[in-house]
């Protein structure tokens, strides 16, 4: 089906903000596997979800399908980065609830909650599909023993990330490349 | 932030609390000698050995095709002591030494839960 110029065009700026947000995830995503949370003394397997930034920020600006393919791409090539393949059935059931979460309340609620609650919404379904996935491989239910302690810690990063993902959506929406996606 | 933020957040912080204070007031004084603690090591989801939780030490190698997990119990606890997993979250739980705390190496898919071997004495899988 041949596109109009107008429509080409449009089709890759997509293109390319997907792109740039799938760049910029993966290295949040190197760069948050770096900082020793555990260390830090906090519990184990808890992360910072810096990636979640573009996620929600792509849900904002693009559609669902867009924003779906940027989860899957940076899942995708963090998994191949960090030699992480083992677990990457986890981190995908994590992303891919997160995900449907976000875009449900983007699109629904976004009247009742602000792109704050959205976030910590999207942590938290990381995090309890994560956890669900692993005890069905274990088929044990022991592993939810974390989650109340996870529940905490992605409350915190969520309101960190939901305040990133604000200035950003301020910031980018002065930028030419997302005029047309404005609501 | 909304109303319904506010609300997310007092629910799920509640929620959480709900589950945490038992263990709070419950976590003093348990685990220790005398108490008879076991590890449950799973891998895959089967069971792969129980060891009793002793003061002395003992050392548990898991070896799968996915790697390696080396378990050390001593002073009636368990911890990871060392895996080849890609993210080392498993060396992340530390010491463990209450029941139904766990140890979980994802990527190895291994799972290491204390529970109280009361009701099933006869263990087998006794390693010194």
């Amino acid at each position: 089906m041949p596109m109009s110029s107008s429509e080409s065009a449009t089709a890759l700026k997509r293109t390319v903000i997907i792109a740039i947000f799938s760049a910029v995830a993966v290295v949040l995503g190197i760069l948050e596997a770096q900082i020793p949370l555990v260390g830090m003394g906090l519990m184990p397997g808890a992360k910072l979800g810096f990636a979640n930034i573009m996620i929600l920020t792509c849900i904002y600006f693009l559609r669902g399908r867009d924003a779906l393919l940027l989860v899957v791409l940076k899942t995708l090539l963090t998994a191949f980065l960090l030699g992480s393949f083992s677990s990457l059935l986890f981190s995908l059931s994590g992303s891919l609830l997160s995900f449907v979460v976000m875009f449900l309340l983007v699109r629904f609620g976004g009247k009742r909650f602000s792109l704050i609650g959205i976030s910590i919404a999207g942590g938290l379904a990381h995090n309890v599909g994560q956890l669900l996935a692993a005890s069905m491989v274990f088929s044990s239910l022991s592993i939810l023993y974390y989650l109340p302690l996870l529940l905490i810690t992605g409350i915190v990063t969520g309101i960190a990330v939901g305040f990133a993902v604000r200035y950003l959506v301020t910031s980018l929406s002065k930028i030419s490349l997302f005029e047309e996606f404005l609501d | 932030m909304k109303r319904g933020d506010v609300l997310l957040i007092s629910i799920v912080l509640v929620a959480a609390l709900a589950f945490l204070a038992p263990r709070w007031f419950s976590s003093n004084d348990e685990g220790g000698p005398g108490k008879n603690l076991v590890a449950n090591i799973t891998v895959d989801g089967k069971l792969y050995r129980t060891v009793k939780l002793t003061e002395e030490n003992q050392t548990i190698d898991i070896r799968t095709k996915r790697g390696y997990n080396i378990l050390k119990v001593h002073d009636y606890g368990i911890e990871m002591y060392d895996a080849d997993c890609p993210d080392k979250v498993c060396l992340g739980f530390g010491f463990i030494t209450l029941p139904k705390q766990t140890i979980v190496c994802l990527p190895h898919r291994v799972l290491v839960e204390i529970a109280s071997a009361s009701g099933e004495d006869d263990i087998d899988a006794y390693v010194q």
